[in-house]
């Protein structure tokens, strides 16, 4: 029967065969349980969503941190510095370099959601746009609204969100700071962009949460480092329930996150059910 | 009958090719199998302070078994899947190098180069990736030239440049083997920046310090290493 088949077909047609077969076999009749995919399963959000979900709660960290806590706390006698990290300086960062503590915290996490802050009329000069961002910037700078692209050569998606003069304090102090190439800022002028980047295109809903979790964790972080430095004063505030506001006091971590959770999370979860309930409503609400 | 001396060399010939084989094979499976002998695969000395790491240490294993593995290829290959999977090791990136090496202040983080602007940079330094300056198995501690700071710092000017001679002046004469004389790419050394140019370290200094040399700039670090290798 063998020789037959030999005779017939000649030895390295069956031989073929009997590889094909084989690893059809191997492959896919035994197969063992397919190996986890990267990408996104069951329902999706269009990254876009997910941009304008965390620049909100961006949003909100940064009003709290640049209101409540430098600008209140400055009334109070405490002090925020760029160089705030030098160990003879008694003071907290800045609300850009608060930021920047959440931006760095962000990539502890693991969740490969990107945060920066930059300008075209930055104090660093390493924050100065330039190139494809500097295209998008102008485009922000004229209406507005937010701009998403994508940035082929690092496969990743991105979105720039104007980063507005909120409080007097942002004024003041980029128009008097000596490396201030632009002195003519008013409130609620755009200062900058936050940039924010992320690898896919779609994300499903728990990578959406795990995102909004991440970055909670770092603003969280970010508010660590601040009190680690306050617990180096010679004549630190009292941490617990008050706010500078009140006196000579800053809040503990739990404090300040709940203020956060109170006045971010219901327009973050009223995002989330549209997303489920109908994505193009979602998009459409949050731009408002 | 005794066999002729042709016969006789085959013979030995043969049998020193089966031992030959058969030890190659064995070293083969020692690489393979015994931890302490991987060693030996690695394609050169390990960086500065890495000398007492594990292989494994870094290069990490990719998840499934070969089997899941090649079943994932064939799937990509016939575009049921969307990933193209890693076999046997996934490459080494910056996730294994800040287990040990992760710092709340740096100055040129990884990260920072991912954001759309530092194109330039990524192409010609690959700034995003801790291996791109730090290429291992080299025996030294950086492998990034130290003029490369030209890359981004081209336009740099300070409105109060705290240096006696100024930055643009430097830029201008193009003088980048200075800059790593005051400043160290991650800040991550306790020290006060030199505000005079003849108190910068010297290249010759700079250069030992790359090559796996002791610091100009101190011991005293912000942010040490984890498992003790130096930085």
């Amino acid at each position: 029967m063998t020789r037959t088949i030999f005779n017939r077909f000649g030895f390295k047609g069956p031989f073929a065969l009997g590889f094909f077969v084989l690893a059809a076999i191997y492959l896919f009749a035994t197969r063992p349980a397919p190996l986890q995919a990267e990408q996104a399963s069951g329902r999706t959000v269009p990254v876009e969503t997910v941009f304008r979900i965390v620049a909100a709660e961006n949003d909100v960290a940064r009003k709290l941190w640049t209101a409540d806590i430098v600008g209140a706390g400055t009334k109070a006698g405490l002090k925020f510095h760029e160089k705030w990290r030098e160990p003879s300086m008694e003071a907290g960062p800045l609300p850009a370099l608060f930021l920047r503590e959440a931006s760095t915290a962000l990539q502890k996490t693991r969740v490969p959601l990107g945060l920066f802050l930059g300008s075209d009329f930055p104090i660093a000069q390493s924050n100065r746009f330039t190139g494809i961002q500097a295209d998008h910037f102008a485009n922000l700078r004229k209406t507005g609204e937010p701009e998403f692209f994508n940035a082929t050569d690092i496969g990743r998606f991105t979105a720039i969100f104007a980063d507005r003069a909120m409080a007097p304090g942002c004024v003041t102090c980029h128009n008097e700071h000596p490396n201030s190439p632009k002195t003519d800022w008013k409130l609620n002028d755009i200062m900058g962009a936050t940039t924010w980047s992320y690898p896919k295109e779609r994300v499903s809903l728990e990578e959406l949460v795990q995102i909004v979790g991440a970055l909670r964790t770092s603003f969280g972080a970010a508010y660590d480092a601040y009190l680690a430095k306050v617990a180096t004063f010679a004549n630190p505030p009292e941490i617990g329930d008050k706010w500078p506001a009140q006196g000579y006091f800053i809040p503990d971590k739990r404090v300040f996150l709940a203020e956060f959770e109170r006045r971010a999370s219901s327009n973050t979860v009223e995002r989330l059910m549209l997303s489920i309930a109908d994505p193009k409503a979602a998009s459409a609400s949050a731009t408002r | 009958m005794s066999k002729n001396p042709g016969t006789r060399r085959e013979g030995l010939i043969k049998r020193a090719a089966y031992v030959i084989g058969t030890l190659l094979v064995l070293a083969g499976l020692a690489l393979a199998y015994v931890p302490q002998s991987s060693r030996f695969a690695a394609k050169g000395p390990a960086n500065t302070g890495h000398e007492k790491l594990a292989c494994t240490d870094c290069h990490k294993q990719s998840p499934g078994t070969l089997r899941q593995q090649v079943q994932a290829e064939v799937h990509y290959q016939l575009g049921w899947r969307e990933t193209n999977p890693a076999f046997g090791h996934d490459k080494v990136s910056n996730e294994q190098c800040t287990n040990c090496h992760a710092r709340d202040q740096d100055a040129h983080p990884t990260h920072r180069f991912l954001e759309p602007r530092f194109k330039e940079a990524r192409e010609q330094l690959g700034a995003e990736s801790c291996v791109s300056c730090h290429r291992e198995h080299k025996g030294v501690r950086v492998t990034m030239k130290p003029t490369s700071c030209a890359t981004c710092h081209q336009d740099l000017a300070l409105k109060n440049d705290p240096l006696d001679v100024t930055h643009r002046e430097l830029i201008a004469k193009a003088q980048w083997s200075t800059c790593l004389g005051c400043h160290d790419y991650h800040g991550n050394h306790k020290r006060v920046t030199q505000q005079k140019l003849e108190d910068a370290y010297s290249t010759k200094a700079i250069l030992n310090y790359l090559a796996g040399g002791s610091s100009p700039y101190g011991q005293d670090l912000k942010f040490p290493a984890r498992r003790g290798a130096e930085q």
